[in-house]
């Protein structure tokens, strides 16, 4: 079975109505654990009503099915609802080429490093 | 006079695994080492490859095998011209399709601009008709399914020749 781990961080924010998150994934998300770190996520966003960011950094991780794609679509969508969004930073190579084959990348900035997205969030 | 080069004999490679996700990252890792080290696509192509076999492999699982079963996933070099990937299931599946649906599901969410609603979905329209020359589904007699895709070796931007890959392949490396 695949491994991941995803670890949450706070980030301080300059602007008052903004709440960051740092999310860091280490590991590969596909068929065989993606719907149970799923519902970690959904958790965070339903837990803050309103101008919740979330920066995932994707430096260690190795893999994503279209599932997991599939899921960051939702989140970006529900946080959007909200006055929030997701950043992506650090993402390798072959996790940016599948982004951007799928079209995301359109979507969800995606930028090459934490410290840039935290500077596009507190604009 | 030089005697005309016979062409290399094909490599083909089957696996067969439970209806099971959780063997999904070792078919990946064997996807990903078979690539680089048997044939001349590029690493970005290696990727590439490890996401059209575990999307084909996950659609048979979810879909055409049930628990219990098995699906069968073969490897076919064309050494300097091709690579074929052929997954097939049970038919055993719990929402069962015909290639004919699965081919007019693919046409539809090919389209571009085609709404994305769901979460899942966009594996073999997004992901693996992109990322290979051909795809075709066929039925099987016992009910099941057969899809096989192939990517062909012919433009030169994706290959990166390696001194290792100059004759019959010399390894696969495993990582369990």
């Amino acid at each position: 079975m695949a491994q991941i781990t995803i670890t949450v961080e706070d980030i301080a924010s300059s602007v008052p109505d903004k709440k960051i998150k740092l999310l860091k994934f280490a590991g590969q998300l596909d068929e065989s654990n993606v719907d149970d770190k799923a519902k970690e996520i959904y958790s965070i966003i339903d837990a803050v009503p309103q101008g919740l960011f979330l920066i995932f950094d994707f430096e260690k991780l190795e893999y994503m099915n279209s599932k997991s794609i599939g899921y960051l679509t939702d989140w970006y969508s529900k946080l959007s609802e909200k006055k929030g969004g997701i950043l992506i930073a650090n993402a390798r190579p072959n996790i940016t080429d599948i982004l951007q084959v799928v079209g995301i990348t359109q979507l969800v900035p995606c930028v090459g490093s934490v410290d840039e997205a935290k500077i596009a969030v507190m604009k | 006079m030089d005697q005309p080069q016979e062409k290399p004999e094909p490599v083909k490679i089957t696996i067969t695994l439970p209806t099971n996700a959780y063997f999904m990252s070792g078919i990946r890792d064997f996807t990903l080492s078979m690539i680089k080290n048997m044939t001349n696509f590029s690493e970005q192509w290696a990727y590439r490859f490890q996401s059209v076999v575990d999307e084909l492999c996950n659609n048979a699982i979810e879909h055409g095998s049930n628990t219990k079963q098995e699906i069968k996933v073969s490897f076919i070099n064309y050494p300097g011209d091709s690579v074929e990937i052929v997954v097939e299931d049970s038919g055993t599946g719990k929402t069962k399709m015909k290639a004919a649906d699965l081919q007019k599901i693919v046409a539809e969410r090919s389209k571009p601009g085609y709404p994305f609603t769901e979460i899942r979905g966009r594996g073999l329209a997004k992901i693996v008709a992109a990322w290979t020359d051909e795809l075709q589904f066929e039925d099987l007699a016992n009910g099941g399914l057969k899809v096989k895709v192939k990517k062909y070796l012919k433009n030169p931007a994706l290959s990166v020749p390696s001194p290792s890959m100059s004759g019959a392949p010399d390894h696969i490396v495993l990582t369990i």
